[in-house]
């Protein structure tokens, strides 16, 4: 079915994908949000789950971002991508928390292992 | 993230950046990442969105992930009407602001809104929110002309962006061993489901297995708050 819209939306296809795939998908709990009201406690059970998950889930995105990188990123190998995220994560500890200045040094490692191999 | 200064906000045109940059990595029009951002407004969402697109993932399967990712919105939503709600602010309104309903315009929403006369909260809201919408659309705009403009190495590190960025802010709010089993198994099970699942469903798979081994441990150790 997908394929068939694929087709037929022709050069509109990115733009369903964001409304269908992205936008729709998010939307609807904050609809379910105004709706609920009150009812809902934050920290029932249920929404505690919901959180791991969603933690879990961006943690794995993050590691295929770094693991199989399409693109621009793919010039640096892989030991440099982990490496400098290493760095920007020790470098959380060491700016005390700061998550600007760690995003800062882990693109300062990354930027000079890609000038060594580009 | 701490409130009240410029630091949030800088933060997030980072990582908007980042998203424009992926945005034109996985061959999508600068304008489809724009409306992600106006639409969308959530980043990790967009992240999983447009992430796993680049990794093959099956749309459908991308369509549950970025829905389960989302569902924290629900809370939030909830916590913060009460704030809004005013004489003419009725559910059309409501809906309204919900939409603006992101971590920042949370936080800053939670902290500023109580100190205003109840006429000029929603206003003020989404006027707020709304300009901070507009300055990280022009991020995603300029992310997606600059990783081709840029030498390889910079255009490398404005894709690397995006993870460096969501591995700290996943650190940053970190607080229980729950909370760092579920960073850390979901950031170890990606590669072994992708291996098991196929590309797929993995990041579902990975995610639900992960985070649900997460939430044994919070019940384990009888945590309160996670």
């Amino acid at each position: 079915m997908l394929e068939t819209l694929e087709q037929a939306s022709g050069g509109f296809w990115p733009y369903l994908v964001v409304i269908l795939i992205g936008f729709l998908p998010t939307e609807i709990w904050r609809i379910a949000g105004v709706l609920a009201g009150r009812n809902l406690d934050e920290n029932s059970q249920i929404m505690i789950w919901v959180r791991m998950v969603a933690a879990a889930l961006v943690a794995g995105v993050v590691a295929k971002l770094l693991l199989s990188p399409s693109g621009a990123l793919a010039v640096v190998p892989v030991w440099g991508r982990a490496g400098a995220l290493a760095s920007g994560v020790a470098g959380f500890w060491l700016t005390r928390r700061s998550v600007l200045g760690a995003l800062v040094i882990g693109e300062t490692v990354l930027i000079a292992v890609g000038l060594a191999y580009s | 993230m701490r409130q009240g200064s410029g630091l949030p906000s800088l933060v997030l045109m980072a990582s908007l950046i980042g998203v424009g940059g992926l945005t034109s990595d996985i061959g999508y029009p600068m304008l489809a990442g724009v409306l992600s951002t106006v639409l969308v407004w959530a980043g990790p969402a967009q992240v999983l969105l447009f992430g796993s697109i680049a990794a093959g993932t099956s749309l459908p399967a991308v369509a549950i992930a970025v829905s389960l990712s989302s569902i924290r919105f629900l809370p939030m939503v909830v916590a913060i009407i009460p704030l809004l709600r005013g004489p003419d602010v009725g559910t059309g309104k409501l809906l309204i602001g919900a939409h603006f309903v992101a971590v920042t315009s949370w936080t800053e929403g939670r902290r500023l809104l109580p100190e205003l006369p109840e006429a000029e909260r929603f206003p003020f809201f989404v006027g707020f929110a709304g300009t901070v919408m507009a300055a990280a659309s022009v991020a995603t705009g300029a992310g997606y002309y600059l990783i081709g403009a840029l030498p390889a190495a910079l255009a490398a590190a404005l894709l690397f962006t995006t993870p460096m960025f969501f591995t700290l802010s996943l650190i940053a709010g970190s607080r229980t061993a729950a909370d760092w089993t579920a960073l850390v198994l979901g950031f170890a099970f990606a590669p072994l489901a992708t291996r098991l699942a196929g590309p797929d469903f993995d990041l579902l798979i990975g995610g639900l297995v992960g985070g649900t081994l997460a939430f044994a441990v919070h019940k384990l150790r009888g945590e309160r708050h996670a």
